[in-house]
């Protein structure tokens, strides 16, 4: 499969607006990823692992240097249509919407990205049993399934309008070793067969053992 | 598009919010409607009123354009009491030249002539009876001879009275303190004139007296038919002359004791005003009043050259913002300026003022309601938005504009809006179906107890009647909602609904656009 350089983190500088002025999250940092593979972000706790990913998924604002999307600028694109079709985020607290069932959640993100599929609801479920859930998980509300089973259907969510690369923020965090390994399968599965670029924040050396590249972030840097 | 199923899903997955934001606007809602209904019935009645009390203009002596155009004269009072005799009175034509104008509905006057007794007695009023008896043996009575209008208290409308009333008083004043010789002058004056005030009406309608009640039929009726011979005479004055339904009376003419007029009697009527408080009654006596038709009374005039009838007028007016301009429009056609309008004005307005203030009461009502509505319904919007953060943070998070966002939220507040804004219009409708008719219903028996007792006035002959005429019958109870809550309260209230869920949704647009979504789910985590 022919890899390509899918993001592209040219010298970029953050620091939060509220932080001490000379505080920086990152400074000076350049990474670039590429389809086809799994990248796992290591870093003690507050190290900026969270925020990288904000930067990337285009919440986060105002940072120096560049970010680049296949050679576009991320600051000159449409955010809202980059995040609902060319990233997949699957955050660390899963983040649904508690009204809705899984397969409604699913459904929201296909919406959003305009998809004009006729079998969506086919595809929810097809998703679904990818991530190792049944029909019965689909029409339950999410606050009724478990917090592993919350995480599946994140990730089922971040693939349903198939973006090019997920980004995951410590997607096995609540979950036991076995549970981990099933996830973190269907994460290489994404970037091996599918080619896609998969990027997974996590503490785990479990996880971090797997991974075609690991970057490893340091603490808190102040800018010279 | 999918925001609208999203939007449904939303509201039925959060019923307890839902249904807080709707009872505040059912509440809001059904206050309006009954507000809404009572200024409606507020504003039948006010209708129903000015129906059943037409705005009437007459016309009558200019008392104080007289009095002073004889001070500038330097004339003595006698002068001043012939001046009023010989005012020339109003005639036919002139009063049909002041009919046909733009601002008149339509207008009746009634036609008199005053003629003597043949083989009648005149009543006799019984105050001047008790001073001048020792002194008379005849039957005599202080007629007010200087009113150069008898007939003109014939159709005066009870407003009128006062004026026309306070003419004879005075002079009647000086007339209290006759001698025996002046009581036999008056006497002799009186007969010259005629005692008999013979009335002709054109139409039922005309025949105010019988309308307000001021006389009832006793016996018989008053005939429909307006160009007979037929007339209708006084309780007093049957009794006194034993005169029945049926007979026949002999008038004949002050001047030419030749020239006599039979009428034939169809009704005898009573009247029912407290002589005591009628100034009126006190010096003239009404019960020698004969009452017939225009035609009749024309024939009359007809045949005695020296006759000299008199026309009074009514004008009933379309619209009461007229009566000014009808008074130029008078004057303009020639109305000598020692006459002058009269009009009810003021009786009209009296008796709607109370409906009215209840009227500015519910919209003073209906304002404030209004106010504390989209105050409570703002705050309410933005402590829903404060709850929904999470929800706008993960929505903002997955790709969905700012702008699909706020147009999920403004849709649920809408859907829920109208749904109870609805609901609580019917809720409201049901409610003042009951409060408007509470407040009709005293009007309406009213008018029920009204068309009966005019029925009865003119003993039970109404064919000709016009009902509507005196809007007796304009009122009806409202028994369907969309009666008291129509189209136009129902579109009102719609056009306040959105308005206020607009209101309410621009809040939580800015609200949406201020948030970033990472601090809201970091919040959150
Ligand atoms: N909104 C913010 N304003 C100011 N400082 C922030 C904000 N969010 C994070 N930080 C700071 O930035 C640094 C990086 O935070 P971040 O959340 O990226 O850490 P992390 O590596 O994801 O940690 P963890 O492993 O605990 O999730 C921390 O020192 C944190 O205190
Ligand atoms: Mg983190």
């Amino acid at each position: 499969m022919k890899k390509e350089i899918v993001l592209k983190i040219d010298h970029v500088s953050y620091r939060y607006k509220d932080a001490p002025k000379d505080v920086y999250v990152f400074k000076n940092m350049s990474y670039t990823f590429e389809t086809g593979k799994v990248y796992v972000i290591k870093g003690k706790s507050g190290s900026g692992k969270t925020t990288l990913l904000s930067l990337i998924s285009g919440l986060e604002k105002g940072y120096e240097g560049k970010i680049y999307f296949r050679d576009r600028d991320l600051s000159r694109i449409k955010l809202d249509k980059y995040r609902n079709s060319d990233i997949g985020i699957v955050f660390q607290s899963y983040n649904l919407l508690v009204h809705l069932t899984a397969s409604e959640n699913i459904l929201l993100s296909m919406n959003i990205n305009g998809m004009k599929e006729k079998n969506k609801k086919e595809r929810v479920i097809e998703l679904l049993e990818s991530v190792g859930l049944t029909k019965d998980h689909a029409n339950r509300r999410v606050l009724k399934l478990s917090g592993g089973e919350q995480q599946r259907v994140a990730i089922a969510r971040s693939l349903s309008y198939n973006p090019g690369i997920i980004l995951a923020d410590e997607p096995t965090g609540n979950l036991d070793r076995e549970t981990e390994n099933d996830i973190l399968k269907i994460f290489k599965d994404l970037a091996h067969k599918d080619n896609k670029c998969v990027i997974i924040v996590t503490h785990s050396d479990n996880v971090a053992k797997q991974a075609d590249e690991v970057i490893e972030l340091t603490s808190q840097k102040k800018k010279d | 598009m999918y925001i609208i199923k999203n939007a449904f899903i939303s509201i039925s997955r959060n019923k307890g919010r839902n249904i807080l934001i709707g009872i505040i606007i059912m509440v809001i809602a059904a206050s309006c409607a009954i507000t809404l209904a009572i200024r409606s019935s507020a504003d039948k009645i006010v209708t129903s009123y000015e129906k059943k009390y037409p705005i009437e203009v007459t016309i009558g002596m200019n008392r104080a354009n007289l009095t002073q155009s004889f001070k500038d004269n330097n004339s003595s009072q006698e002068d001043m009491i012939e001046a009023f005799n010989e005012l020339e009175p109003l005639t036919i034509e002139e009063i049909e030249k002041y009919g046909d104008s733009s601002y008149i509905a339509k207008y009746h006057y009634t036609y008199s002539v005053s003629l003597n007794g043949k083989d009648i007695k005149e009543a006799t009023d019984s105050l001047v009876k008790e001073t001048t008896t020792t002194k008379t043996e005849t039957e005599t009575k202080t007629e007010t001879y200087e009113t150069p209008a008898p007939s003109r208290d014939g159709n005066m409308p009870p407003f009128d009275r006062e004026n026309s009333g306070s003419t004879s008083t005075k002079k009647s004043t000086t007339q209290r303190k006759t001698t025996t010789t002046q009581v036999e002058n008056i006497r002799n004056e009186r007969a010259a004139k005629g005692v008999f005030t013979v009335i002709g009406y054109n139409s039922y309608e005309a025949m105010s007296d019988f309308i307000n009640g001021n006389y009832t039929i006793t016996d018989g009726e008053v005939s429909d038919d307006f160009d007979a011979n037929n007339c209708v005479i006084s309780e007093e004055l049957a009794t006194l002359n034993e005169l029945k339904v049926g007979d026949i009376i002999t008038l004949v003419s002050p001047d030419d004791e030749k020239i006599t007029y039979d009428l034939n009697i169809t009704g005898i009527y009573q009247e029912n005003t407290d002589s005591a408080s009628d100034m009126r009654n006190m010096f003239s006596n009404s019960a020698n009043t004969i009452i017939t038709n225009v035609t009749t009374v024309k024939d009359i005039v007809s045949k005695d050259e020296d006759a000299n009838p008199t026309v009074t007028p009514t004008y009933i007016l379309k619209n009461k913002d007229d009566v000014g301009a009808f008074e130029v429009e008078v004057t303009s056609k020639g109305l000598s300026n020692y006459y002058m309008l009269n009009n009810n004005l003021e009786v009209v307005e009296n008796a709607t003022k109370s409906v009215l203030s209840v009227k500015n009461f519910a919209t003073t009502f209906l304002i404030i309601t209004l106010i504390i509505g989209a105050v409570v319904l703002l705050v309410i919007n933005m402590i829903n938005i404060r709850e929904r953060k999470y929800e706008i943070g993960v929505l903002r998070t997955i790709g969905m504009k700012k702008s699909l966002v706020g147009t999920q939220f403004t849709l649920e507040l809408l859907i829920v809006c109208l749904t109870f804004l609805v609901l609580g219009a019917f809720i409201g409708g049901f409610t003042s179906v009951q409060v408007s008719n509470k407040l009709l219903n005293n009007e309406i028996s009213n008018a029920k107890e009204d068309i009966e007792n005019i029925s009865n006035n003119f003993g039970g002959k109404m064919r000709d009647f016009n009902r509507n005429e005196i809007g007796v019958q304009e009122l009806e109870t409202i028994d369907s909602i969309d009666a008291a809550v129509d189209m136009k309260v129902l579109a009102q209230l719609l056009g306040i609904g959105i308005g206020l869920t607009l209101v309410g949704s621009a809040a939580s647009m800015i609200a949406i656009s201020r948030f970033s979504p990472l601090d809201i789910l970091k919040e959150r985590s």
